[in-house]
């Protein structure tokens, strides 16, 4: 599988902490990688520096390219037009506006390799969308609110897609759907770099998990390896002790 | 009291102070951002209007057009400068920045237009129009028009149009909205323009009413405050609203108790208010 996305010696740092180092990370075209690992293991660090983005002020360091073209330098909203989408944990959608207006701003030319989807198509993924594509994303449900949040990302055209948490606070059969939804969007060549607390759910889609502990990759592997790994069973173990 | 004439001289007030205070309003609302250079930016439109016409002897409306564009210009230029303060959202430094902007703006004006007072007279301003025992000129309902017309568009650019969108993106989490693709740079530099160029059309068109100076620009940036903080931060509806209050409260009590005390009287109503609604007037009672 060719590279979609390939990270470098990458580094994050807070102040002067070190609180991620990854020396080479490659998401292939249409694949999904799983990121797991307990609570400050950096797996947000990990998608929020590749997509240039944080909510804080990081330092980060190393290469990302995408498609072959080095991004590292542009600003995050030319990854964002370029197809690196990230949907971040937390808060994702703009509660003030309607999901319509949430999901009206797109690509419609994007590109070659690139799949515009329509509001309809959107609707048509996330039929609870459809009915709610009035209310104010402040009203919605913390399940629809992650639907709307994918759904925007895809407003974009995204090559390769970063969800951080997205089954965070859902009820076990909303996670099944999102995740359901994350896996069926790998029909149309997209590739997801899918960080989760919840392993159990999320290595029933990916292909590959990478897990983390204190900022590194320590263990690396296919689903089909790692499903019954028992550093990955610990890990999972953790999170829900968590 | 003439109590008609006082309803028209409050109604003409308060589209003047709405006027001028929307630059601000959309400023703060989109960017959380303050221009306390927004005085003199007002006195600069009211300046370059006069220019236009009294030394280069263009009609009004090109002379609207280019204290817009001066307006544009100016806030352009600001933002330029500031611009590294902006994305970091540090208050106390724009604050001090664009103090020292209006300063800087106080003294070229000085120097390009002196600082004798003026007089801005427009097509309309020497048009007086009697009606039973009301007086009022072209240039007061030119206000009106101006102000109503304008305050209709801005609801409607942003509540329908792909700009607005983008502003009230911006407005909510400007860090979300990088995440949507959104340029928050061009944002930004788009809303000081708005504002510089919103503030300069206030200086052209109610600088007309009374003799203009390049001293002048304080008493501005207090009645903006007040408006937009009545209104409620960012609220261009309430805004409005906040800027009739304001003139028609300063038409009454001026002619019921004295102009001299209207100002104190008008932030002690602020405080009850605030006190009461703190969001402001567009906000739920009880706030937010």
């Amino acid at each position: 599988m060719s590279a979609l996305l390939e990270v470098r010696d990458l580094k994050v740092r807070y102040g002067g902490n070190l609180a991620l180092s990854v020396g080479a990370l490659s998401l292939g075209h249409g694949e999904i990688i799983g990121v797991v690992g307990g609570n400050g293991a950096g797996k947000s660090t990990l998608v929020n520096a590749v997509a240039g983005w944080s909510r804080g002020a990081p330092r980060v360091e190393g290469s990302v390219q995408l498609g072959g073209r080095d991004i590292s330098a542009l600003p995050t909203h030319r990854r964002v037009r370029e197809g690196l989408l990230l949907v971040p944990e937390g808060k994702l959608i703009f509660g003030t506006m309607t999901v319509e207006e949430n999901l009206a701003e797109g690509i419609d030319d994007p590109g070659e390799g690139r799949k515009p989807y329509s509001v309809e198509e959107i609707y048509a993924l996330f039929p609870r969308l459809a009915e709610r594509r009035g209310h104010l994303g402040s009203q919605l449900s913390g399940g629809e609110r992650q639907m709307l949040g994918i759904g925007r990302a895809l407003r974009l055209a995204p090559r390769a897609l970063l969800l951080d948490e997205p089954s965070i606070g859902l009820a076990p059969k909303l996670v099944r759907t999102v995740l359901q939804s994350v896996s069926d969007l790998r029909a149309h060549g997209l590739s997801v770099l899918l960080v989760e607390q919840n392993v159990k759910a999320a290595i029933e889609v990916v292909d590959r998990v990478l897990l983390l502990e204190r900022g590194q990759v320590v263990l690396e592997g296919t689903a089909a390896e790692m499903r019954n790994n028992p550093r990955i069973a610990e890990a999972y173990l953790g999170a829900q002790r968590a | 009291m003439n109590l008609g004439q006082q309803i028209l001289n409050g109604l003409v007030l308060g589209h003047s102070y709405a006027l001028i205070a929307i630059g601000w309003t959309v400023l703060l609302g989109v960017a959380r951002l303050v221009n306390f250079a927004h005085g003199q930016m007002y006195m600069m439109g009211a300046f370059v209007a006069w220019m236009v016409m009294a030394k280069v002897g263009l009609p009004y409306p090109l002379a609207l057009v280019t204290s817009v564009l001066a307006g544009v210009l100016i806030g352009f230029v600001m933002q330029e400068v500031m611009l590294g303060l902006t994305l970091r959202q540090d208050l106390v430094s724009i604050m001090i920045v664009t103090l020292g902007f209006g300063y800087v703006l106080h003294g070229v004006a000085a120097i390009a237009f002196g600082s004798t007072g003026q007089i801005l007279d427009t097509p309309f301003s020497t048009i007086n129009v009697y009606w039973n025992d009301i007086w009022f000129t072209g240039q007061d309902l030119f206000i009106i028009a101006v102000t109503v017309a304008f305050f209709i568009a801005l609801q409607l650019v942003l509540a329908k149009s792909r700009l607005g969108r983008l502003a009230r993106m911006v407005a909510e989490d400007p860090k979300l909205a990088i995440l949507a693709g959104v340029d928050v740079r061009r944002v930004y530099f788009g809303v000081f323009a708005f504002q510089g160029a919103a503030v300069a059309l206030a200086g052209a068109i109610v600088g007309p009413r009374t003799p203009i100076l390049t001293s002048m620009g304080f008493e501005e940036v207090i009645i903006t405050f007040f408006v937009v903080v009545l209104g409620g931060i960012g609220s261009v509806l309430g805004s409005y609203l906040a800027g009739l209050s304001l003139g028609l409260f300063t038409a009454f009590f001026g002619a019921l108790v004295s102009p001299a005390y209207t100002t104190p009287a008008a932030f002690l109503v602020l405080i009850a208010v605030l006190v009461l609604r703190p969001g402001g007037l567009a906000a739920k009672p009880g706030g937010a």
